[in-house]
């Protein structure tokens, strides 16, 4: 409501700028020709008491100056004065109407009048029992970072900041992190596959040369590693080749197991390049459509509704780190601390005999400042 | 609520500005005072709402508000206060935001200052001004709003370039819109003369102080960005040549050639149409410069291909305004009254050949500049027009200029006696020639043109002194009476003496820097030691250091000069590790107006370190020279006389100095 | 003198002057422009040794060598071809394997490219344009991978 009211008293103060001056009966102040010369003249005067020109010069100058004066007398007609309310009238309306109109419609056609400010202090507020949320982020980025300035060698530092990076969408920072986990740690399929993953994030989403490099070089260490094969199929459809794309994916959905998190995710990617693709039941094509053309409120309602069915899941089946630490996100994404630090409680007990996978949430729980 | 507000803060200047283009004109042609009238409260008004609509995007950025698309694309909320707001302009979206605002403030300026105008030029002068206003406006709400949101705010903003945030870089960009945009004030005051058609005599007292102000802006914007580079990308180089710089080059080259027709118009009234025709021509170089070179409308077609609407909307701007500039030029300006007579022996003969030359060579560069694209899009070639066909072309259309450069002042108004004039340049050229041979015989074996062009600075840093020597009788009268009448004398001469001066400064300063500079790149052991010219510079050694966000590697030099200690240098190199860039910070040492130059390159793994070295005698005054023109220009503009070049009686009395 | 002699001499300064304009302009465009060729270029239109050219791509990863006394060695590619660069002296800041970059200097007999300049620009994310368009043609180069960053932004070679 106030945003209405601060953009009504706006058009009002634009529509009194011009209606204003209409109002009014003097006659404009104005200078003329005649007014210049005059004051020319005097100037040579002034000059030449002052000692600046010689009297021949001066005398010289005035001459030009009068002549040029004479001149512009004969030329300054009068003013002509006839009656001019219609005008006036015609302005004014120009003013009272098209302005509000035409400002308001251009508005609208791209403004976001529904839409709050959102500056950096509001957001950190919007929680405010606990105000650390996003900030805490930063602060903890800024902090491995500052580590990794004075220790660019540990390699663990960079493995926390990576996903740190791809959720703040510094895919570029990404990459060299992962370069860098590459060097430090060892190869292995998955980080090669995170470095590809980066490496297309740079690139807004195409799997660039660079890319495919990285999630081949996966595949030569596991054959079966999930993320490389996807995004190789993602190559193949952006290379004008979805019947390659469609294979891959086909293949991988044949050997998912039957719960696998990111099946419909594949469905969806398959049906673009082969829309006979059968779709079972879970986040369908459909549904994604659904949600972008819901509000954002709705939006928020549909993710809600799809990280309960996951959280459901991981309930039954703890062992999937994946989806434990996809939980983790989203809960933060959501702006559920709470429900977030719950589940990384249930993630450890779940995955409390398998020390790699406890490493992961662990890591992932510090990145995301959830400790203490 | 706060970007909304801006956002229709800047819907309402467009509907204001489009009020302002059509309602003034009208009540012109009618001569309606009361519709006329409305130009200056809408300009007023204007102005508020586009500031408002600045300082609500300014706002965004403060408060890092990232549902704000443009803050998110270039702000991050780690970045320091003064780089957040500098961020502002630092992007298209922004910047041109800020080119609006500028243009409004200038508009509101004409119409506060302009009450001894004619009200019909007044009313004229504002509705072009808003022409070019709500073009503008259209084109940031149409194809570049910086509004636009974001349904939820991301995390974290995308942009955090260490290397941009540097002040020089914050600085340079406002001014030159200051100066580009001053030019809109004479590009709307001709067309508003070619719609009357007829020029007032207020017209040409109005246009030289504005062409003045934009040209003043236009040179320190053009001289921070070129000391920048020098201090900034660590080798040296303080000019390249290169597109970007050449756009800002070339207005400036224009408006120099106008200021000093303007100075013509408004005391002879004479050049009238040739000052209109460069009142379009330096606007229309502003334009391109902004717009046609930056953009990327004629370098690739891939630009049109990722964003068609925004190079289709630049060139329609483009040729709406500079080709309907040119085509009003063409039809109304025989219809303008001829200017006064004058000899081709006279001050007026003698702006008249600094305006030739100065086009030309505008023209030159703009050859230079545009082939290379125009080539491209004809045959498919990529060349490079580097410094070479610049040197080839720019340098010899100066050395005649500069050669006439201090003729000017000393010629009278509308006839002049060039041989007396020579006689009194006797100390300059007296000057000059010395400088030649003593060069010549320093620099024994020594580039043959560079003692020449030596001469030439000196013979025009002497000549701009020999007007105001003259005037105030120094050498004939007592030394007390020569002082007070130096100081009596009209401060637009000592302007024009301090201009021209820094002319000669600057051209000194290039000469020797790209003539006599030494270059060393070595590679260095600690405690080792490396002689340059008359100093040794011993390398102590290196140490590291922890910044804010960054770890630097500092290297300790000491230098000494016959073997007492001068001073010590300290170059770094700033190494960014989680972003994976790095900076050089190169070291500067000054000792009188020329400069030892010390930056790194990489440390190699025995502990050597390779750096890059440089001598560069009297480099300092390629800026100070600059300095200086724009003080002279300020000396100028600060002269509140009503200006009447005053002629010489046909009568043979030229061989008298003028007091 | 009359209005019209004056006005001859006006011209015939104006003309004299543009002349000597156009003159220096000709030559200066015959002697000193120098061409852009991608890797691909070079080995399609065979560049003769020795002519001032410049070079542009991508530095070919794994292939900086630094030899004693600032000689430096790296190959520009394509994707489809590599040229052989050599250079005497410090690389600029943002000089990186993997990176763009664009080489002024000749082939020598043996193939070599003779670089006097390197040049990189000063935006880490800054593509040169002339090294992007030949990218392009190479099919190495997506268009999504310009979005965001402004020119204006980035002044300064």
């Amino acid at each position: 409501m106030t945003l209405w009211f601060v953009l009504s008293l706006m058009t009002a103060a634009a529509v009194f700028a011009v209606l204003q001056p209409l109002a009014r009966r003097a006659p404009l102040r104005s200078g003329s020709d005649v007014a210049v010369y005059r004051d020319q003249l005097q100037e040579i005067d002034r000059d030449r008491t002052a000692g600046l020109i010689g009297e021949r010069e001066a005398e010289a100058a005035r001459i030009e100056v009068s002549r040029r004066l004479i001149g512009a007398a004969d030329a300054e007609a009068p003013a002509a004065s006839v009656d001019r309310t219609g005008r006036r009238r015609v302005a004014a309306l120009i003013a009272l109407v098209l302005l509000p109109l035409g400002a308001a419609g251009t508005y609208l056609m791209s403004g976001s009048p529904h839409l709050p400010a959102q500056p950096l202090s509001a957001r950190l507020d919007r929680p405010p029992a606990d105000a650390p949320g996003e900030r805490s982020i930063a602060d903890l980025v800024g902090r491995v970072e500052a580590h990794l300035e004075a220790n660019p060698e540990d390699g663990r530092g960079w493995e926390v900041l990576a996903p740190v990076y791809m959720r703040l969408n510094r895919y570029e920072d990404a990459v060299k992190a992962r370069r860098n986990i590459l060097r430090l740690l060892g190869e292995d399929a998955v980080r090669h596959s995170d470095l590809g993953e980066a490496l297309t994030g740079v690139a807004n989403g195409i799997v660039t040369a660079d890319a495919k490099a990285a999630f081949e070089r996966a595949l030569r260490h596991d054959p079966n590693e999930f993320k490389a094969r996807y995004f190789l199929g993602l190559a193949a459809e952006q290379d004008g080749r979805p019947n390659e794309a469609a294979n891959v994916w086909r293949e991988l959905l044949a050997g998912a197991p039957p719960d696998a998190p990111w099946t419909g995710f594949i469905r969806e990617s398959l049906l673009r390049v082969d829309p006979s693709t059968p779709m079972p039941a879970g986040p369908t094509a459909d549904d994604v459509a659904a949600a972008s053309q819901l509000s954002p409120e709705q939006r928020t309602e549909f993710v809600r509704g799809m990280v309960e069915r996951l959280a459901e899941r991981l309930q039954r089946e703890g062992s999937d780190v994946d989806g434990w630490l996809r939980l983790l996100r989203a809960y933060m994404v959501l702006g559920d601390r709470d429900k977030a630090r719950a589940a990384a409680g249930d993630a450890r007990r779940a995955l409390a005999s398998e020390p790699d996978k406890l490493r992961q949430i662990d890591e992932l729980v510090k990145g995301l400042g959830l400790e203490g | 609520m706060i970007p909304e507000i801006g956002h229709y803060a800047l819907v309402l200047a467009l509907g204001l500005a489009m009020i302002q283009a059509v309602v003034p004109l009208w009540g012109a042609r009618l001569r309606d005072d009361t519709l006329m009238g409305t130009a200056g409260p809408t300009a007023f008004a204007q102005l508020a709402f586009a500031a408002i609509a600045f300082a609500a995007l300014t706002a965004c950025y403060v408060y890092s508000d990232f549902s704000v698309a443009n803050v998110f694309e270039n702000s991050h909320s780690a970045k320091p206060l003064i780089y957040k707001i500098t961020g502002v302009w630092g992007n298209h979206e922004g910047s041109m935001l800020l080119w609006v605002l500028i243009l409004a403030l200038f508009g509101a300026l004409v119409a506060y200052f302009g009450d001894n105008l004619p009200a019909t030029l007044k009313a004229n002068v504002l509705a072009v001004q808003s022409w070019i206003a709500a073009a503008f406006y259209i084109f940031i709400l149409g194809t570049s709003n910086p509004f636009l949101r974001l349904a939820e705010a991301p995390f974290e903003g995308r942009d955090l370039n260490p290397i941009l945030q540097d002040i020089g870089l914050a600085i340079h960009p406002p001014m030159l819109y200051l100066g580009y945009v001053g030019f809109s004030i004479s590009f709307s005051f001709a067309i508003a003369a070619l719609i009357e058609g007829r020029i007032d005599a207020a017209w040409a007292r109005w246009v030289r102080p504005w062409t003045l102000a934009a040209w003043m802006c236009l040179t320190a914007g053009i001289s921070m960005g070129s000391y920048w580079a020098y201090y900034e990308l660590g080798w040296g180089g303080w000019w390249f040549w290169d597109p970007v710089e050449n756009a800002s080059l070339m207005p400036w080259i224009a408006g120099t050639a106008l200021l000093h027709s303007a100075v013509v118009m408004e005391k002879r009234n004479a050049l009238k149409i040739w000052t209109i025709l460069l009142a379009i021509l330096a606007f229309s170089l502003s334009l391109i410069g902004t717009f046609l070179v930056r953009s990327g409308v004629l370098t690739s077609v891939h630009t049109f291909a990722t964003d068609p609407t925004r190079g289709v909307f630049i060139l329609a701007i483009l040729t709406f305004f500079i080709g309907g500039g040119l085509a009003l030029y063409a039809w109304r300006a025989p219809v303008l009254k001829q200017g006064g007579l004058f000899a081709p022996l006279s001050r007026e003969g003698a702006l008249v050949l600094n305006n030739l030359f100065l086009t030309t060579a505008c023209a030159t560069v703009f050859i230079g500049t545009l082939y290379p694209l125009a080539l491209e899009a004809l045959t498919g070639d990529k060349i490079s027009v580097g410094a070479p066909f610049f040197n080839l072309t720019f340098g010899p259309l100066m050395v005649p200029l500069l050669l006439a450069v201090p003729f000017g002042p000393l010629l009278a108004w509308k006839r002049g006696d060039l041989l007396g004039v020579a006689q009194r340049l006797t100390a300059a050229w007296m000057c000059g020639l010395i400088t030649v041979a003593v060069t010549f015989a320093i620099t024994r074996g020594g580039p043959i043109l560079a003692p020449f062009a030596i001469g030439l600075a000196v013979y025009v840093m002497v000549g701009a002194l020999t007007d105001i020597f003259e005037r105030a009788g120094l050498l004939r009268v007592p030394f007390p009476t020569a002082i007070r009448r130096a100081g009596g004398l009209p401060r637009s001469a000592w302007g024009t003496a301090f201009a021209h001066f820094g002319l000669g400064a600057t051209l000194l300063g290039i000469v020797c820097e790209s003539n006599w500079n030494t270059e060393r790149i070595v590679t260095l052991k600690p405690n080792e030691t490396v002689s340059l010219r008359s100093y040794e510079l011993t390398f102590d050694g290196m140490t590291t250091r922890q910044g804010p966000n960054y770890r630097e590697l500092t290297a300790k030099f000491t230098v000494r000069s016959g073997g007492t200690v001068v001073d010590v240098m300290e170059p770094s190199k700033r190494n960014f590790a989680s972003r994976g860039t790095s900076t050089t910070e190169a070291a500067l040492l000054t000792r009188g107006f020329s400069q030892i130059y010390l930056s790194l390159g990489d440390p190699a793994a025995d502990g050597a370190l390779a750096i890059r070295l440089y001598h560069k005698p009297l480099v300092l005054l390629i800026w100070l020279g600059t300095v200086l023109m724009v003080f002279g220009g300020a000396l100028s503009l600060s002269d509140r006389r009503l200006r009447v070049g005053a002629p010489k009686p046909a009568k043979k009395s030229a061989l008298q100095p003028a007091e | 003198m009359t209005r019209k002699q004056r006005r001859l001499v006006l011209i015939g300064t104006g003309l004299g002057v543009l002349a000597l304009a156009a003159a220096l302009v000709l030559t200066a465009l015959r002697d000193s422009v120098v061409f852009f060729n991608s890797p691909s270029d070079i080995v399609e239109k065979n560049v003769q040794p020795g002519a001032r050219i410049r070079l542009g791509g991508l530095v070919k990863p794994g292939t900086l060598q630094k030899d004693a006394d600032l000689a430096v060695r790296f190959e520009v590619t394509d994707g489809k071809s590599a040229i052989m660069v050599a250079y005497r002296g410090i690389l600029p800041d943002l000089f990186r394997e993997g990176q763009g970059v664009v080489t002024e200097g000749a082939l020598d007999t043996a193939g070599v490219f003779k670089a006097d300049a390197v040049l990189a620009k000063h935006d880490e994310t800054y593509m040169p344009k002339e090294v992007a368009d030949a990218l392009k043609k190479q099919g190495h180069w997506k268009d999504g991978q310009e979005t965001g960053r402004d020119a204006s932004a980035v002044k300064k070679p």
